[in-house]
């Protein structure tokens, strides 16, 4: 989608949401219609930003110290001639850090392939299973090494949370691996995880969206990725312009976050003193 | 290619155009679908999934056994624990009572045999037999494991004189029955090996805490501090240490970052003079309160930094993670991340 068509498509949905919205708005829940604007609104800006990328501008991407290090990882275990482990968190594809996990998997079994290197991805769910492996398959064929690829690298080990930390902590353990990474969204196994790993002395790279995971995973692995870092990862990985884009896309929308914070506090600081009659919290607060 | 690309692509897209504008129509059927339908689907395709998994489970472990590879005996567990559960699970009901439905001519031999087997006397178990009448029997209130268990119970209360009828679990009720197989193995086998996991967690808590809480720099010296404080204003202790203690504390601790700063001895005595002597005069003249001034009260201090610094990072990192899933939500809707098929 090029500028053109984007202000266009752009434009119809704005004209057709008005003329809905002049008919009376039929089954649209009003109290929340600050939310749909917001929802467009970042859309919008993501869109705008991937087309602006697309186009080949330059986009400024800042250095994230633990995406950096996936590549020294798995060239850590490359030349010590042992294992990377994968660990992608232990919910369901239903949940968009599985997700995140698995697209961050299909990289490093890029990484993996390229040099030669022993890839285990154990996982708690089935469906997860199923997507690992066709990510690890293509990485593997479009790195030119299918050759190298087995489909029981991304195997199955049990749902239960626990059952699962032993049984990974157990590979840990057998095959001592040079790399860790943990991307996905964990519960209390995470310091168990991480532990086992440093104490093996296996270079850890975590990425996960559980803020109260995030503490262990900063004291027991070698980098964290915090949050939108981990979100962000697969466009710093793959340098793909149109992620990339919708990264950029990201941060604009975080620099207007902030300044409608601030603007906010001194509205809702009028209000309470009297000198304006505009709540800002009613508009702000999701119904 | 139209199947294995444009498909999934456009499923994607409709589905979740639905489910992020469904919140914003009241109309019920979006509503139910969005809700619950496409849930509801997700988890068929899981139990479906299942299969998959469990035979993967399965075929790594046999290989692992056969080929002697590392570690292989634990596998013989692993394979032992799956094959059990699922016969505990699928096959064995595991869980049979006995009705004693009348007593005969010799209660007391079949109270005695009731007192062998439940936790009666054999008079309290005389009482009971008593109680019975055609509509209502009684149950033997113990849950047998096997079919052979319970048949010789219940032909040993036959033999006893009285009539006796045993009764099956129901298939599904037979996992929750207590006492049952099912749930002895959950709650005597699995329950206890998961605490064991969880309980590791208490060590490892505490070699963690000493890698992060190590000085090292300016951000382990805060880490130590805010634990410090955390940690001793939650417990009855941190309330009956006074604001005043800690105040002696910081000015002595005011010594050591002057000291340090400028290496002058002058000038570190006085600065830890002053400040000695201005909490004294101020705590002569507020009356030694042991919880005033509240930001050098413990628990207040605590639940400051808890409140204040610690929600407003966590809130920053949330609004992070919130931009990251709408950025991929957005992404994966329009159609430009497509690794999921393989792009």
């Amino acid at each position: 989608m090029n500028d053109k068509k984007f202000w266009f498509t752009f434009g119809v949905i704005l004209i057709v949401f008005i003329i809905y919205w002049l008919l009376g708005h039929p089954h649209f829940i009003v109290e929340r219609v600050t939310m749909f604007y917001a929802i467009l609104l970042a859309a919008s800006m993501l869109i705008y930003y991937i087309n602006k990328a697309k186009r080949g501008e330059k986009i400024y991407l800042r250095t994230i110290p633990g995406l950096k290090a996936f590549e020294e990882a798995v060239g850590r275990a490359t030349e010590m001639g042992k294992p990377v482990l994968y660990v992608p968190g232990i919910v369901d594809m239903d949940q968009v850090e599985t997700v995140a996990g698995v697209i961050i998997l299909g990289h490093v079994a890029k990484m993996t392939a390229r040099y030669e290197t022993a890839l285990n991805v154990p996982v708690a769910r089935s469906i997860v299973m199923k997507a690992g492996r066709e990510s690890v398959r293509e990485s593997y064929i479009m790195e030119g090494r299918p050759d190298l690829f087995n489909e029981d690298m991304v195997h199955y080990l049990t749902d239960d949370q626990f059952a699962y930390a032993a049984g990974v902590n157990g590979i840990m353990m057998r095959e001592k691996p040079a790399a860790v990474f943990y991307q996905g969204k964990f519960y209390a196994e995470s310091l168990i995880l991480a532990e086992t790993g440093n104490s093996i002395g296996a270079i850890q790279i975590a990425g996960t969206a559980s803020p109260a995971q995030i503490p262990f995973f900063v004291t027991a692995c070698d980098y964290t990725l915090i949050g939108e870092e981990f979100f962000a990862a697969s466009a710093y990985l793959s340098q793909d312009p149109k992620l990339i884009g919708a990264v950029k896309g990201m941060d604009v929308l975080k620099f207007m976050i902030i300044g409608l914070i601030v603007l906010s506090i001194f509205l809702r600081l009028f209000y309470d003193l009297g000198w304006i009659n505009f709540d800002i919290l009613k508009y702000l607060t999701i119904q | 290619m139209f199947w294995k690309r444009q498909i999934p692509i456009a499923i994607v897209a409709l589905v979740g155009t639905i489910t992020l504008f469904g919140w914003f129509i009241d109309q019920p059927d979006i509503k139910s679908f969005v809700d619950d339908d496409a849930t509801q689907w997700y988890d068929i395709l899981a139990s479906f999934a299942i299969f998959l998994g469990a035979l993967n489970l399965l075929k790594l472990q046999m290989q692992k056994i056969i080929k002697r590879k590392k570690g292989w005996q634990y596998s013989i567990f692993a394979i032992g624990g799956f094959l059990f559960a699922i016969t505990a699970g699928f096959l064995m009901r595991g869980a049979y009572t006995v009705n004693i439905n009348s007593v005969g001519d010799t209660p007391e031999v079949v109270a005695q045999v009731m007192a062998e087997e439940t936790e009666f006397t054999t008079n309290e178990s005389e009482v009971l037999l008593g109680l019975i009448d055609d509509d209502s029997p009684l149950p033997l209130e113990k849950v047998y494991m096997t079919g052979k268990g319970v048949n010789k119970v219940a032909n040993k209360i036959i033999a006893s004189g009285a009539s006796a009828e045993i009764i099956p679990e129901n298939w599904g009720a037979h996992l929750t029955k207590k006492d049952g197989l099912f749930n002895w193995m959950f709650f005597k086998v699995f329950t206890p090996l998961s605490a064991t996991m969880f309980a590791l967690l208490a060590f490892l808590v505490a070699s963690a805490s000493y890698r992060a809480f190590r000085i090292r720099n300016f951000e382990a010296t805060l880490l130590l501090v805010s634990g410090i404080i955390i940690m001793l204003g939650r417990v009855p202790i941190g309330s009956k240490i006074s604001s005043w203690f800690v105040l002696y504390i910081l000015a002595l601790l005011l010594g050591v970052i002057v000291n340090s700063w400028k290496s002058n001895k002058i000038l570190t005595f006085s600065t830890v003079g002053i400040g000695l002597l201005v909490v004294t005069i101020a705590g002569f003249y507020m009356g030694w309160p042991i919880d005033k001034p509240a930001f050098a009260y413990l628990p207040s201090l605590q639940e400051w930094i808890y409140l204040v610094p610690n929600i407003a990072g966590a809130r920053a990192i949330m609004i992070g993670i919130g931009l990251g899933v709408f950025a991929t939500s957005i992404r994966y809707i329009l159609g430009i991340e497509k690794s999921y098929i393989g792009e």
